[in-house]
């Protein structure tokens, strides 16, 4: 209970925006001119989203287990909605966590096998300013064409995605390590092996900890992307869903879960850090908010 | 303390090429031998090659010319035998003080029974016993230099190489550790090379006081002090007569272009 004061004493304010926004949201709903569809109103209202929206997810239950099926002239229920929404987001979880454990495996795996040799740093440095420059959302046609639209095709495309983040992050951040621990850890004894064991590796983390920042939103936009053009299931493809119908509210829910997905990704990232960079020293509240 | 070298440095030439294209002699035709057991200071303004000296010793710097031995073999690249302690901090801030101080051990592949005693032994020595599970940003500045200096004599080398390793301490603290520094010197007969630009520290310090100047070492003093080396000590004939001779060379009061 303490700590819940102690958290509303210092944050009443962030929260009060919050509820403004809310609030605000429902006025522009009541203020926004009438559609002439009843189901897609122009600004839904939250009894709207949270009513007839929440209760049309279950459209999307597709199958002929726990809840009836709409699509097969079953009736649309609670249970199903919250089914589909839960089915659609473990796929869509699934894909981007395995996307972003390849993509950081591999971006930095490549990026420590690079940094340290000039040679190999200038073999890479154009192919990798070229990839990096590559808007990625384009390149999802190019993907689906060459690994057609499955759960691989935007598993390697997320992957592919976060990977040249960790590639390049890698390679500055093995860059950035001081030079004075490797001297040290020479006179010590160390070789080539202990070095990287245990001084470029835990060196880099910090940095690469804001690649990981970088690439959570970034993973994020990949696999709602792929679901949006091509794989056929998905958070993603549920807006595509929605849209066809001009289903506003269940836009707007969708949109909301995903948000609710990103922050929580972003504490569970954070609380992370928190204890992997328990020694670095603190900064000075800089980013206190 | 024997009369046998253990380093000896063989016309040592290091040039470096300035980014304005411009040659800089950093070393110049170094010859110097250093005896087993040895408390050598290198003394000198900033930009006369103190460091490149040491750093050329550590294995760190490549000479462009002449040689350096260890028990008469060639040195090429850092290795365990010549430990250093830098004038920055080096503690590695991402392992506790203990994994510090038994890194050199743990790289030199020692049994984990011996690295225990070890560590625990010099935590003891440097007074950290009781921080040793502590992150090296919960200690001090002077008790990060313990930090470092344990791990250097932890690691067993017998050559400590030193580059103004108190440069960045307060007065006091500075005083306190350079005690502490003889102290360990006189219980484990290492070999010593600390690279200073203060007088005083070299007087406190050294057995023997290599001036050096635009690449070279030009003058060799004997340091025939009783110690400790306290403000007494300091005050005597000969003392003064040290610093007065070091000063001359240092070329304070001839204007030079440093």
């Amino acid at each position: 209970m303490g700590k819940l004061t102690i958290w509303l004493r210092e944050r009443w304010i962030s929260l009060l925006t919050v509820l403004v926004l809310i609030a605000a949201w429902e006025i522009a709903g009541w203020l926004a001119p009438t559609s002439p569809l009843r189901q897609s109103p122009i600004v839904p209202p939250w009894e709207f989203v949270l009513g007839p929206s929440l209760l049309g997810m279950s459209d999307y239950w597709k199958i002929q287990m726990l809840a009836p099926v709409p699509e097969l002239g079953g009736q649309q229920t609670y249970l199903g909605a919250f089914l589909a929404m839960g089915w659609h987001s473990a796929l869509t979880l699934y894909r981007i966590t395995l996307g972003m454990l390849l993509g950081a495996g591999a971006g930095i795996g490549l990026g420590l096998l690079v940094a340290r040799s000039l040679t190999m740093r200038r073999l890479v440095a154009m192919p990798l300013h070229v990839l990096r420059m590559m808007p990625l959302l384009a390149m999802i046609p190019l993907f689906q064409f060459w690994l057609g639209t499955t759960n691989l095709s935007a598993i390697i495309f997320v992957a592919y995605g976060v990977g040249v983040v960790y590639f390049v992050g890698t390679i500055n951040a093995v860059a950035n390590v001081p030079r004075r621990y490797v001297d040290y850890a020479q006179t010590l004894g160390a070789g080539e092996l202990t070095i990287y064991r245990r001084i470029i590796l835990p060196a880099i983390q910090p940095e690469l900890f804001s690649s990981m920042f970088l690439t959570l939103g970034l993973a994020w936009s990949a696999v709602i992307g792929a679901e949006y053009i091509g794989v056929d299931s998905g958070i993603g493809r549920m807006i595509i869903w929605a849209e066809f119908f001009s289903h506003t509210g269940r836009m707007v829910l969708v949109t909301l879960f995903i948000v609710i997905y990103a922050v929580a990704s972003y504490a569970i990232l954070k609380r992370i850090q928190a204890r992997v960079l328990a020694w670095m020293p603190e900064q000075q509240g800089r980013n206190r908010y | 303390m024997t009369d046998k070298p253990l380093i000896s440095i063989e016309s040592a030439d290091c040039v470096f090429q300035h980014v304005s294209g411009r040659t800089v002699k950093a070393l110049d035709r170094v010859d110097l031998k250093i005896r087993e057991g040895d408390f050598v200071c290198l003394l000198g303004r900033s930009g006369h090659g103190k460091s490149t000296l040491l750093r050329s010793l550590a294995g760190l710097n490549a000479l462009t010319g002449g040689v350096i031995l260890v028990e008469n073999t060639p040195i090429s690249g850092p290795g365990p035998d010549r430990g250093m302690v830098f004038q920055e901090d080096t503690v590695f801030p991402w392992l506790s003080v203990y994994d510090n101080v038994a890194f050199g051990l743990r790289a030199q592949g020692r049994p984990k029974a011996e690295i225990d005693g070890t560590v625990q032994e010099w935590l003891e020595a440097v007074g950290l016993s009781d921080f040793a599970g502590s992150w090296p940003k919960e200690l001090s500045g002077g008790m990060r230099k313990r930090v470092a200096i344990a791990s250097v004599f932890a690691g067993g080398a017998p050559i400590l190489l030193m580059d103004e390793p108190f440069g960045a301490l307060d007065y006091v603290t500075r005083m306190d550790l350079q005690q502490f520094l003889i102290e360990l010197w006189q219980r484990t007969s290492r070999t010593i090379v600390f690279v200073t630009h203060d007088i005083e520290e070299a007087l406190v310090l050294a057995e023997r006081i290599l001036v050096m100047r635009q690449g070279r070492i030009v003058d060799d003093i004997q340091v025939d002090l009783p110690r400790p080396r306290d403000e007494e000590v300091r005050a005597t004939p000969r003392a003064v007569e040290i610093t007065k001779t070091v000063i001359g060379h240092l070329g304070l009061g001839q204007r030079t272009a440093a």
